[in-house]
């Protein structure tokens, strides 16, 4: 397994209120495979990719990247932080593309996190931004580009690492129908090429389906489907 | 990206791609420039000020006085000892006083000094004093063209006062003026030549001077009251008639001189002083017959050192000895050091304390610095004075940074949030932050001293700029003359370690004061909770 956890539970406090969110989260990815995780609105999809990606701790609960055993109650170690860069990509829904860098530049920030070559970097970039139909956008800066443009830009970001895992949080959520259709083949085929495993969290049945296997969540429970 | 990414993120926030620079930068950069521009400036004003203080303390009294604690009969030998020291370029033995000055019913108590004419120069340069205090009389149709006095004038019944004695006692050394012929235009007499006054001693009476050319060869020199005449020639050096006559150096043009022409010119003689010294006013107290002694005006001076004394009087040393009624002798000696010395405060201290030990307890050397502590004090107060002032400028603009990148911090959480994700290190990201202030005040800090450079070099244009809209075309020489603006050397940081001091002190200031200014909104940053960041409206 490339990516898995172990009885994640996840609870927050509102006032006096305990509100758990996650109990007992089992979840297992395998290497160049692909999840999609459904389920409502709150239901805890994000802090689920959250805890994944060691941006927050879990109440209880284990968490395996590749080799390395985690445990996701304690807060992310210097050494899973430097890891982080290259073992993950991320997708969000907002694009989250800084608005003072090019395009190329927004790509390529991943790479200076990771501590990659530069010019090699931007060889990848290039190539990444062409595959996902945007090369030619390469120098404009992120405002001027339409909401699918920006995602294939996010998405050749989350890429530029060759993560191992791309954790992609409702990518098409922002985008119509068509566009987010085109971005979801884009994402697929692309993490096929790259072998990278995706773990989607979306909304959209037909994107879940298109993804090797599914799951859903449930007060608190991932179920597969 | 060549750089560290937090330095690079830093930079691109600030100057964004595709745009020249973001306002908030601009504001951020011009604020810190004007700061350190100001704080530079007028710190470099300063010490333009104290250097011309140095120069113009040094110029009225040398480098330092060797003074007797007890009158001493023996000063001459001292004198010849001094003089024959390798490292002292001058030595000016003088007496000092008060005497009462009256012309008709105007009195003056000015501060009185006798120098020695022959080596009183080699200290003080009275020359230039006598240029700065030369008084000109303004009419239409002449031309005021004395020559300015110079230390030859100064004899035993002449004396030099300073410009507010001659004021207050509304006298005046001997003038000439040259008559303006209204036939002919001034660019014909250039072209004819001109007769110039080389010289116009204490004892030149009043009278109408005539320089008329005769011939090619010859012109004549008269004076109408006294019928007195004389010819010269051309090619023969000026005419020098001894004591009491002006010398006239004529001098051809291109074109030659027209026969018959003349030139006019009206001598009015110099002012002539009553002097009482104290012991004559007790004289004059017991009944006792105590003539004045008179004396003539031979110059004006003026002292550009402001601590001097404004009324001040200077005659020959035998002038001072006859005034005390005191055979041989002298209040102490003015010293004037060699550069190796003069430059290098300490040595010279150490010299002195050196001389002083050799000289014996009857003497004591006291070097300038050391008799004007109490000025330097003032002006060094006067200077941590005005950087305490200016501090809080440089705190203000650290606060305005401070509260624009916090801004900044929280306009940016969802990007804090995801650059964390993306594998960012906390303290990183919270150094883009810290890092944007360091930006801030190194550009500012280099426009500031780029600014505070070319403010120095167009001072005076600036300042003839700003004076002549406040005090009008006319109130400007009023301002040069009290100010000394136009006179002052600021230095720039290449020309001494003091003025490098200044810039690179307030550029790292600024710097740091910018940085510390980012320090608040990096821990913020630093702080966030990047899923709590990404979940941010």
């Amino acid at each position: 397994m490339i990516l898995s956890a172990q009885g994640l539970c996840k609870s927050f406090r509102f006032g006096e209120q305990q509100i758990e969110v996650l109990r007992g989260v089992d979840l297992e990815l395998a290497e160049a495979s692909s999840l999609s995780i459904r389920g409502d609105s709150g239901c805890g999809k994000t802090t689920l990719l959250n805890l994944l990606a060691r941006l927050e701790t879990a109440s209880e609960g284990k968490i395996q990247w590749k080799e390395l055993s985690l445990d996701a109650s304690t807060k992310a170690s210097t050494q899973e932080i430097r890891l982080r860069a290259n073992f993950l990509g991320v997708v969000y829904q907002a694009y989250y593309l800084i608005p003072e860098l090019n395009v190329l530049e927004n790509v390529l920030i991943g790479a200076s996190l990771a501590g990659r070559n530069r010019i090699e970097s931007k060889n990848r970039a290039r190539y990444l931004l062409s595959k996902m139909g945007v090369e030619e956008k390469q120098t404009q800066i992120p405002q001027k580009l339409s909401g699918g443009e920006r995602q294939r830009v996010a998405i050749a970001r989350a890429l530029i690492n060759q993560p191992k895992v791309v954790l992609a949080d409702e990518p098409t959520g922002n985008l119509d129908e068509r566009t987010g259709g085109e971005v979801m083949d884009l994402l697929l085929e692309s993490c096929q090429q790259e072998k990278s495993s995706l773990l989607l969290v979306t909304h959209n049945r037909t994107f879940a389906e298109a993804t090797d296997r599914q799951a859903f969540l449930q007060d608190g429970s991932l179920n597969p489907l | 990206m060549r750089f560290p990414w937090p330095l690079y993120l830093a930079w691109k926030q600030l100057f964004p791609s595709q745009r020249k620079i973001s306002f908030f930068s601009l504001l951020a950069v011009i604020g810190v420039a004007l700061g350190v521009n100001v704080m530079i400036v007028v710190i470099a004003f300063m010490q333009g000020f104290q250097q011309k203080f140095r120069a113009d303390i040094i110029d009225s009294q040398g480098h330092a006085r060797v003074v007797p604690l007890n009158p001493n009969p023996s000063w001459s030998k001292v004198l010849d000892g001094l003089a024959e020291r390798k490292e002292i370029l001058g030595v000016s033995p003088y007496l000092q006083g008060q005497l009462l000055l009256q012309n008709r019913s105007y009195h003056a108590i000015p501060f009185s000094m006798g120098l020695d004419p022959e080596d009183g120069g080699q200290v003080i340069p009275l020359d230039d004093f006598l240029a700065n205090g030369q008084l000109l009389l303004e009419g239409y149709d002449s031309q005021d063209v004395t020559p300015i006095p110079t230390m030859d004038d100064l004899e035993d019944e002449v004396v030099f006062i300073t410009r507010q004695v001659a004021n207050r006692l509304g006298v005046r050394p001997t003038t000439i003026i040259q008559m303006k012929d209204a036939n002919a235009t001034e660019q014909a007499d250039a072209a004819r030549g001109m007769v110039r006054v080389l010289r116009l001693d204490p004892f030149v009476p009043s009278g109408q001077w005539t320089v008329t050319f005769l011939d090619e060869e010859s012109y004549q020199i008269a004076e109408s009251a006294s019928g007195f005449k004389k010819v010269g020639l051309f090619k023969e050096p000026p005419l020098d008639l001894g004591m009491g006559f002006p010398i006239f150096e004529v001098l051809p043009g291109p074109k030659a001189f027209v026969e018959g022409n003349e030139v006019r010119f009206q001598s009015f003689r110099s002012s002539i002083l009553e002097v009482y010294s104290p012991s004559m006013i007790e004289k004059a107290k017991a009944d006792e017959l105590a003539p004045p002694h008179e004396v003539r005006v031979g110059g004006v001076f003026e002292v550009p050192w402001q601590g001097y004394h404004s009324e001040a009087l200077i005659g020959t040393m035998r002038f001072m000895d006859e005034m005390r009624r005191e055979e041989g002798g002298c209040d102490g000696f003015y010293l004037k050091f060699s550069n190796r010395l003069a430059k290098n405060e300490g040595l010279l201290s150490q010299y002195c304390k050196d001389l002083e030990n050799e000289l014996g307890s009857a003497w004591v050397v006291v070097p300038w610095f050391v008799e004007n502590a109490w000025f330097f004090e003032l002006l060094k107060f006067e200077e941590y004075l005005m950087i305490l002032i200016m501090i809080p400028i440089g705190l203000v603009a650290a606060f305005a940074i401070a509260i624009a990148l916090m801004t900044s911090v929280m306009r940016k959480v969802r990007e804090i949030g995801l650059l964390v994700a993306m594998g960012g290190k906390q303290t990183s990201v919270g150094a883009i932050f810290c890092l944007q202030g360091f930006i801030i005040g190194s550009l500012g800090a280099v426009f500031g001293c780029g600014l505070a450079l070319l403010f120095i070099r167009y001072r005076d244009a600036l300042m003839s700029l700003i004076v002549s809209n406040i005090a009008g075309e006319s109130g400007q020489d009023d301002v040069a003359q009290f100010y000394d603006f136009y006179s002052l050397q600021v230095a720039y940081p290449w020309d001494s370690p003091e003025s490098l001091s200044t810039f690179v002190s307030f550029a790292f200031f600024a710097m740091a004061v910018s940085t510390v200014a980012g320090l608040l909104p990096a821990w913020r940053a630093a702080r966030m909770n990047p899923a709590e960041a990404l979940r941010s409206e």
